[in-house]
This record gives structure tokens, C-alpha cells and sequence, in this order.
């Protein structure tokens, strides 16, 4: 349906007016008087519509890729929040079931999750990439920017771990660890690890998976 | 209470509510793709929008560009060109077949890869049962004599060239090319990507 409107928007758009033209003209004939009820609505409406569609657009477009991820995920079920999960297919193989990751690139092996900070911060681990290009991008669900980004251009491409935690967070950073705030509580992650072809594939995509979310919690109490 | 409620019924309020927000849905759209136009710079038939994804956009260019290029990579991480055009300004077609010549030494300059994909109009990349549908710089291109390179689109493999190919969807299509960790000359402006030339 979605592709159906996405593919066809002239003549979909087109029938929609004219349901509406039918509509108003059959008012019509009933008297002048009786369209003005529906004519106030359908202006306050449109004004404030508008408005609210443009205000929350960035939010409504994350939030369908966070539904995705949540409910659906990409292919190997739904991605648990907080939890990181690695595409083994190459995004033209997903192309035929309609998949998120259909609209990527087969250089990539793509990584995808939610993040949410409410209960807490949590940490990034990301593994030795020894000079091979990878990132990780936030994006903050209400402005629909990147707001940071871990990886080869930012911060290289060694091993290492992150602190993801909101503004407002006060408790102490565990010895050396980057702290990384987001401007609200949640963020869409996408990681993207380069594959140079399909055997390079199996090396990224043991990376990528290597790409991991941890609670803060269990930091502490990690031996060492 | 019930002659409120019969009111709502009969007056057109409803309807009017309904007819306000399409209008209102209608009107987001073509203010959004206006601003997201404004946004974009086309050369040579290839567009690209430098301020998708970055902090700071206001309210208008942060959902234009949202709905132009959804939660993709800031343009110093990635850079991507789109196009649906050849370098005359005719729409791409799989029935036409296309040459994309760089100059020596005029690919795309990175820190890391660039690569080209043919996709649907919406987006989609369409799997090609015969040949890739993405080339990129470590995919084998041949190289011209003179150093240049070219990519050929065509939906049948060509005669020469053909790790040089790139297999197109049959109808209308589009072409997508990233550039991951653009070099200087891309984030400068000063690298212009070349024309997509339909071959006689």
C-alpha cells in the first residue's frame, strides 16, 4: 500500500480531491449555509495540521524506523531495545521483501537498534578495526540529527567502549571511558562496517556483530 | 447532549476535519519538498543536500531534509548524490543505454570507498538476476588507456567492458553514488560529479 502511494502519488492524490469536490458539492446543492460548519473545520484543521506535520516530521519518520526495529526488525525478528543487531544479507538481497535495509548499499554490512537512556545509561563497545572504515550514528529522535557518532572519523578505528547517557546524568564515568551525551532519552543507532566484497563480508560482518550495547550496570561489576 | 452529538453528525464538521487535514497533509508535502529543493545542489543532473542530518537545521529544513533523505549520515561522514536524470535532462530509462566517464584521476575522492547504485524510483535497489546492481572502487573497474574510467548502465551485458557494468532495472530508475569519508574537493564543493551521457 505504502509503495502503492509512494509509486503512484499524482492519481492518488488526484481521486482523494476529487472525493472531497463530491463531497462539498453535494453540501452545495443543499444551500449555501450548510457548507459553512465544514468549511471553518477544514480550515482551523489545515492551518493547525500543517503546522503539527512539520513540526513533528523528523519525529514521525524516526519513529517509524523505531517501530521497525522494535516490532519487525530486519529479518532476524524484532531487535530487542538497547540491543544491537548485525544484517548478515547484503541490501540487495533484502530488496525483494520490501525490507528497510533495501534501500542501503552492498558495501556495508548495516547494524541497527534503539536506544533508551531512561533506566539508565549504557555502554558502546565497538571492537579492533584496524584501520577499516566503519560508524556508528545517533540520531535523536525529535530533530532527526545525527547528534554523535563513534567510528573512524571520529574517534578511530581501535577497540574500545562508550558511555551513552542522557544530559542530565550525574553518576561517575567508569576509569577513561568517553562520555557521550544524547540530547533526549532515546536515539536510532545505525552502525555501517565496510565489506570490500563477499569473503570480506564474513570478516565485517564478525565485526559488526561484535558491535555491542551493554546497561552500565553490568560494567561495574565486570572482573578487572 | 444527543442533538450536540446529531449537530456533529449532520452539520459537515467531521467531514470538514477530515478534508482539513488531508489539505494540511497535502500542503506539508509540497512546502517540504519546495524547502527541500531549496536545500539541494544539482550539477551536472546530480543532486546532493549538505545540511541532511546535522544539528542545528530549523524547523522547516530539519523535516524537509528528514523527508528528502531520512536519518541519513552527515556529509562529512558520507556524501551521497542522487540522480533520475542524464546530463541532457531526460529521465532514465533501462530501455537507454548510459556511459558514466571520469577523468583520470576524477573519481570520487574518499578516506574510504565510494560506490554507485542503480534503484527504483522510490529507492529500492532492484535485483538484477544478471549482473550488480552496485559498482564501487574495489569491484575491478577496467581503466582507459588515457587513465579515465568508464561505467556503463544498461539493463543487457554489454559486449566489452563488462566488469565495467552496471545492470539497471528495466523501466524508470535512478542512480544513487556515495562517497564514505569524502575527500576535500568533496566537502569544499570543488568536485563535481560528471554527466550521465546516453550512448547514440
Amino acid at each position: 500500500m505504502n509503495r502503492l502511494i509512494l509509486k503512484y502519488p499524482y492519481p492518488v492524490t488526484a481521486i482523494i480531491l476529487l472525493i472531497f469536490a463530491w463531497v462539498v458539492a453535494q453540501r452545495l446543492a443543499r444551500g449555501v449555509e450548510g457548507i459553512i460548519p465544514l468549511a471553518v473545520a477544514a480550515l482551523v484543521v489545515w492551518l493547525l495540521g500543517t503546522f503539527v506535520f512539520i513540526y513533528f516530521w523528523p519525529q514521525i519518520t524516526v519513529g517509524g524506523f523505531q517501530r521497525a526495529i522494535l516490532k519487525r526488525g530486519f529479518g532476524g525478528g524484532p531487535v530487542p531495545v538497547n540491543t544491537l543487531y548485525a544484517v548478515p544479507e547484503r541490501s540487495s538481497q533484502s530488496a525483494l521483501s520490501g525490507s528497510l535495509m533495501a534501500v542501503g548499499t552492498d558495501d556495508v554490512v548495516y547494524v541497527g537498534g534503539w536506544l533508551d537512556l531512561k533506566a539508565g545509561p549504557s555502554v558502546l563497545h565497538v571492537p579492533e578495526m584496524a584501520g577499516r572504515y566503519y560508524s556508528v550514528q545517533f540520531t535523536d529522535p525529535t530533530s532527526g540529527a545525527n547528534v554523535a557518532y563513534v567510528g573512524k572519523r571520529t574517534t578511530g578505528t581501535g577497540a574500545g567502549a562508550f558511555l551513552l547517557c542522557e544530559q542530565k546524568w550525574t553518576g561517575s564515568v567508569p576509569g577513561g571511558m568517553p562520555r557521550i551525551e544524547m540530547p533526549h532519552h532515546s536515539a536510532l543507532v545505525i552502525g555501517r562496517v565496510f565489506a570490500a566484497d563477499d569473503d570480506d563480508r564474513h570478516v565485517a560482518y564478525a565485526l559488526a556483530k561484535q558491535i555491542q550495547l551493554t546497561p552500565l550496570d553490568n560494567e561495574s561489576r565486570r572482573p578487572g | 447532549m444527543s442533538a450536540i452529538l446529531s449537530w456533529v453528525a449532520t452539520s459537515g464538521v467531521v467531514q470538514g476535519v477530515i478534508i482539513g487535514a488531508s489539505l494540511a497533509f497535502l500542503t506539508t508535502i509540497l512546502l517540504l519538498d519546495s524547502v527541500a529543493r531549496a536545500e539541494t545542489t544539482t550539477v551536472n543532473g546530480w543532486s546532493s543536500i549538505r545540511r541532511a542530518g546535522q544539528p542545528g537545521n530549523g524547523l522547516l529544513v530539519r523535516a524537509a531534509l528528514q523527508k528528502a533523505l531520512p536519518v541519513v549520515n552527515v556529509f562529512e561522514e558520507a556524501a551521497y548524490w542522487t540522480t533520475s536524470v542524464d546530463g541532457a535532462g531526460k529521465k532514465l530509462s533501462g530501455e537507454q543505454t548510459y556511459r558514466l566517464h571520469f577523468a583520470a584521476g576524477h573519481l570520487p575522492p574518499n578516506d574510504a570507498f565510494w560506490s554507485l547504485t542503480a534503484t527504483d524510483t522510490v529507492g529500492y535497489i532492484v535485483s538484477s538476476p544478471t549482473g550488480r546492481s552496485s559498482v564501487d572502487d574495489h569491484s575491478g573497474l577496467m581503466t582507459n588507456p588515457d587513465g579515465s574510467v568508464d561505467i556503463l548502465l544498461q539493463s543487457q551485458a554489454p559486449k566489452g567492458l563488462a566488469g565495467n557494468w552496471l545492470a539497471t532495472p528495466s523501466g524508470r530508475f535512478k542512480l544513487m553514488l556515495r562517497a564514505y569519508l569524502p575527500g576535500a574537493a568533496i566537502l569544499d564543493g570543488s568536485y563535481h560529479v560528471p554527466p550521465v551521457i546516453r550512448a547514440s
